[in-house]
C-alpha cells in the first residue's frame, strides 16, 4: 500500500523509546507494553478480528501491523472489561454488542454489494463502505435501526484513534515529547525545547 | 494493568489505620455526627472543616483510594480510568460526553484530574435574572461567598497574577503566577495583544512555590491524569489526609445506593452502601451527598419512599433538572512555527474579557478564554469528534506540533428539560442508570458562535492560521439548584434541603446558573460556608434538627 508515502514526518530521527529509561517506571511499563507481543483475542473469533483489522487500517490510515495488533488488542480488552463506557445514547446497544454487531453488518455489506467478503475488498472499496458509514448511507437494511450507521462509526473511530495515538511509535513521528517524570520540562517557552526533545529535520 | 500498590485495596483509612475490609471500623456501629457520600472537592473539604471542628465524621466514596506514585502514570489512555466511567444513557439534541469532561471517580473526585484553573464567579453571576431577565437568581451574592473564596485560595495557595483584570477580585493571589509560560499561551496572549483584548497569566490550584511538603509543579503536563508530583492540588493530598489527621473515617471503594429515612419521612437517618458485594449500613445524624451533578439525583430518586414517592428532597419535582454543562468548543489553529501543545501545565492564559453580558452582541452572559494545551490522544479525539479521520487526521496529527488552542468556557443557560432522571436499564447493583438528557437554547448557540470567531480571531492575529472547531463541553453543574423558595428550589442557601433538614446537598449540584468559569473555586467556596453553618449549627446543639432557618434564606422570594 502507499499509505505511508503521502504522510511525512518532521522528525525523521526522532525515537521516543531511547526517552523511556528517564520514565517513571509505572508509565515505563504502560507503554512498552503496547510494543507486544499481544495474547490471542478473547472477544473476537478469528473472522471478526481480520475483519476488525482492515476496519482499523481504514480508520487510522496505516497498515503497519504491530500498531494495528496493538488497537485490536486494545479493543478486545475493552469489550471484556467491566469498566463503564462513560455515556451511550439511549436506544443504541452496548459497546460489545455494537461492535460486534457492526463488524458483521459491514461484512454483509461488502458480500451483497462487491461479492465479497470485506477483508478481500480494495482497499478503495473498503473506503467507500467505511466512509458510507460515517455519513449514514449505506444500503438501507434492517440492522441499521438497531445499530445505527453513525454511532457504530463512532464508536469504532474514537476507540481506534484513542489507541493509535497511544502508540509510542505513532508519538516518535508527531514529535510528542511524551512522559516527562520525574524529570519534567524546563524550557517551555515559545522557540525552546528541551536537549531531548524531538527535532525537526535541517535544525 | 499489574497492581502494585498497596494502599489501593484498602477500603477503611482513618488515623493509625488503613484496612482491606470493614471488619474494624471506626465509626461502624455508631451514629456519627455527619455522613458525607463523596470525596471530591465539596466532600473532602467538608470533611477536613467538620472534623476540625470535633466532629464524627465518615466519608464514603464509590472508587479507590488513589496513590499518586503507584497508580498515576504519564499516559492518556491508562488514566482514563480517573474519571467515573460508569455507563449513563445521554439523550437530547446535544448529548453529553460523560467520564473525563466532567466528573472523577475516586478519592479526591474530579480534583485529580481537573485542570487547576481556579476561577472566582462574578457579581453577575449570582443575579442573573435581576440583571438579564433570563434564568434565575442565587440565593446568595458574591459577598456571602467572598470570605469563603479567600479562605480556600489561601488554604491551598493559589498561584496567580499580582493584578487580575475582571471581577471584584483583583488580586494578588497568595503565590506568585507561573513563570514561565507555555508557548501556547505565549501565542495566545500575543494575538490578544494584538487586538486590544485584556489577557493575564492563570490563576490556578497549582504551586508556584513549595507548600506543606509539596515541590511546585514541573511542566510535566499531565494535569488531566493525575499529578504525579503533587505540585497540583487535589482533595486527595490536601483535605484527604488532612481530615484524617483531624478523625475523619473515609471508606474508599463503598458506593452508596440508598439514603435511609426514619418511618414517618421527616428525617435520614444513614445511608445504606455495597462494599465487595455486601449490603452495609451507616447511621448519621446528617448526610451530605457530596457525589456530583449527577448521581446526587440518581440517589435522591432511587431512595424514594410512600411517603417520599416522587425522591428525596423533591416535593418541588426539581431533582435533576437544570443541569448545566459549559460549552467549551476548542479552536485550533496552524502556526509555521512549533508550539508544541504537549508542553508544560495546560492553562498558563486566560482572559474574561468577553464574560459580562454585552447586548450588542445579541446574546446574554459571556464566557472565559482559555488558551488550552493538550497531548495527541485528546486533540485526536477531538478532530475524530469532529469528523476527521483517515488521511486527513494522520496528515494533520502529523504536524501535532504545530498547532495551537483556545478553548471557551461558555456559559449555558439553565433549562429545565436539562435533566437528569432515571432510565429503564439497570446497573450491577440492580439500580436505574442515570438518562442525562442535554440540548443547547438559542442563546448558548449564539454566544458559542460569538466565542469560536474571537478566538479565531485571537489565533490568527498571533500568527496562526484557525484549522479546526472541536464542539466538546465541560464541567456539570446543577441538579438540586438552591433557592429561597421551595417550590422552584431543592436546597437553601445553605446547602440544606428545604424537604429534609438534616439532608444537605453540597456540590456543584446546588448551581442556579453556571458562571461562564471553571466551576471547582466556587464549588469549594460553597462547601465551605456550609461547613461553617453546620459548626454553628453544633455548636447551638441544632446539627440536624428542624427549625427555622435564621437569616435571609427564609426571606421572602420578591421579584
Amino acid at each position: 500500500m502507499s499509505w505511508d508515502e503521502s504522510v511525512i514526518t518532521h522528525y525523521p530521527n526522532y525515537n521516543i523509546l531511547n526517552l523511556a529509561d528517564e520514565w517513571d517506571s509505572y508509565t515505563k511499563e504502560i507503554v512498552l507494553k503496547r510494543l507486544g507481543p499481544f495474547s490471542a483475542p478473547e472477544y473476537f473469533s478469528e473472522w471478526e478480528t481480520s475483519t476488525l483489522k482492515a476496519i482499523v487500517k481504514n480508520i487510522v490510515f496505516d497498515n503497519r501491523d504491530n500498531i494495528i495488533d496493538w488497537i485490536v488488542f486494545h479493543l478486545d480488552s475493552k469489550m471484556t472489561s467491566e469498566i463503564g463506557e462513560n455515556q451511550r445514547k439511549i436506544g443504541i446497544p452496548p459497546e460489545d454488542v455494537l461492535v460486534r454487531e457492526g463488524i458483521s453488518v459491514i461484512d454483509r455489506i461488502a458480500r451483497s454489494k462487491f461479492a465479497k467478503s470485506f477483508t478481500d475488498l480494495e482497499e478503495d472499496e473498503q473506503f467507500k463502505i467505511i466512509s458510507s458509514l460515517q455519513l449514514g448511507q449505506l444500503p438501507p437494511i434492517r440492522e441499521w435501526s438497531r445499530i445505527p450507521q453513525k454511532d457504530l462509526f463512532s464508536k469504532f473511530l474514537l476507540e481506534i484513534v484513542a489507541a493509535y495515538y497511544s502508540h509510542p511509535e505513532v508519538w516518535s513521528e508527531i514529535g510528542y515529547g511524551g512522559p516527562a517524570y520525574p524529570r519534567g520540562y524546563v524550557r517551555t517557552e515559545y522557540g525552546l525545547t528541551d536537549p531531548w526533545e524531538a527535532r525537526g529535520d535541517g535544525k | 494493568m499489574e497492581n502494585k500498590d498497596f494502599i489501593k485495596h484498602n477500603c477503611d483509612h482513618y488515623e493509625g489505620s488503613r484496612l482491606n475490609h470493614l471488619n474494624n471500623r471506626k465509626y461502624g456501629d455508631i451514629e456519627v455526627d455527619v455522613c458525607i457520600v463523596g470525596a471530591g472537592a465539596a466532600g473532602s473539604l467538608l470533611a477536613y472543616e467538620l472534623g476540625k471542628a470535633g466532629m464524627k465524621v465518615v466519608v464514603i466514596e464509590a472508587g479507590p483510594f488513589w496513590n499518586p506514585q503507584t497508580d498515576f502514570a504519564s499516559d492518556e489512555l491508562s488514566m482514563k480510568n480517573l474519571a467515573w466511567n460508569d455507563t449513563r444513557l445521554v439523550s437530547g439534541k446535544d448529548p453529553i460526553s460523560m467520564g473525563h469532561n466532567n466528573s472523577g471517580r475516586g478519592v479526591g473526585g474530579g480534583t485529580v484530574h481537573f485542570t487547576g484553573v481556579f476561577f472566582r464567579f462574578h457579581e453577575s453571576d449570582f443575579k442573573v435574572r435581576t440583571l438579564d431577565g433570563v434564568a434565575e437568581d442565587w440565593p446568595i451574592n458574591y459577598n456571602d461567598l467572598k470570605p469563603y473564596y479567600d479562605k480556600v485560595e489561601n488554604q491551598i495557595k493559589v498561584s496567580g497574577p499580582r493584578e487580575f483584570p475582571w471581577g471584584p477580585f483583583r488580586g494578588p493571589y497568595p503565590y506568585p503566577e507561573r513563570e514561565p509560560i507555555s508557548a501556547n499561551a505565549e501565542v495566545f496572549r500575543e494575538g490578544c495583544e494584538a487586538l486590544g483584548i485584556k489577557s493575564t497569566v492563570a490563576p490556578l490550584a497549582i504551586l508556584s512555590a513549595p507548600f506543606d511538603g509539596r515541590p511546585p509543579c514541573i511542566n510535566r503536563g499531565f494535569c488531566n491524569q493525575g499529578c504525579l508530583p503533587n505540585a497540583k492540588f487535589s482533595a486527595l493530598i490536601h483535605y484527604v489526609p488532612k481530615a484524617i489527621k483531624h478523625g475523619v473515617e473515609i471508606l474508599s471503594d463503598c458506593m452508596v445506593t440508598r439514603v435511609l429515612t426514619n418511618p414517618t419521612g421527616g428525617s435520614v437517618t444513614g445511608v445504606e452502601f455495597v462494599h465487595d458485594g455486601r449490603n452495609y449500613r451507616q447511621m448519621a445524624k446528617v448526610v451530605i451527598l457530596s457525589n456530583f451533578v449527577v448521581e446526587t439525583p440518581r440517589l435522591l430518586l432511587n431512595s424514594a419512599t410512600s411517603s417520599h414517592s416522587q425522591g428525596l428532597a423533591n416535593s418541588s419535582g426539581l431533582v435533576g433538572k437544570y443541569i448545566m454543562p459549559h460549552s467549551g468548543h476548542d479552536m485550533y489553529a496552524k502556526f509555521q512555527n512549533e508550539i508544541r501543545l504537549y508542553k508544560g501545565t495546560p492553562v498558563l492564559a486566560v482572559s474574561q474579557d468577553f464574560y459580562e453580558t454585552d447586548r450588542t452582541r445579541g446574546f446574554v452572559r459571556g464566557y472565559t478564554f482559555n488558551a488550552h494545551g493538550s497531548r495527541p490522544v485528546e486533540m485526536a479525539m477531538g478532530l475524530a469528534n469532529a469528523g476527521i479521520w483517515g488521511k486527513q487526521l494522520r496528515q494533520v496529527m502529523m504536524d501535532f506540533n504545530f498547532y495551537a488552542r483556545i478553548t471557551l468556557v461558555g456559559e449555558v443557560l439553565p433549562i429545565v428539560n436539562n435533566s437528569v432522571t432515571l432510565s429503564e436499564e439497570k446497573d450491577e447493583y440492580g439500580l436505574p442508570r442515570a438518562l442525562v438528557t442535554f440540548s443547547y437554547s438559542d442563546n448558548d448557540n449564539k454566544l458559542i458562535a460569538h466565542g469560536v470567531a474571537k478566538a479565531n480571531e485571537i489565533l490568527k492575529a498571533a500568527g496562526g492560521e484557525p484549522a479546526f472547531v472541536v464542539p466538546d463541553t465541560a464541567h456539570l453543574m446543577g441538579g438540586c439548584r438552591m433557592g429561597n423558595d421551595p417550590q422552584t428550589s431543592v436546597v437553601n442557601s445553605f446547602c440544606q434541603s428545604h424537604d429534609i433538614p438534616n439532608l444537605y446537598i453540597c456540590s456543584a449540584s446546588v448551581f442556579v446558573t453556571s458562571g461562564g468559569a471553571n466551576p471547582t473555586e466556587t464549588v469549594m467556596a460553597i462547601a465551605s460556608r456550609t461547613a461553617d453553618h453546620l459548626i454553628n449549627r453544633m455548636n447551638k446543639g441544632r446539627l440536624g434538627k428542624s427549625d427555622e432557618v435564621k437569616g435571609r434564606t427564609m426571606e421572602k422570594v420578591t421579584r
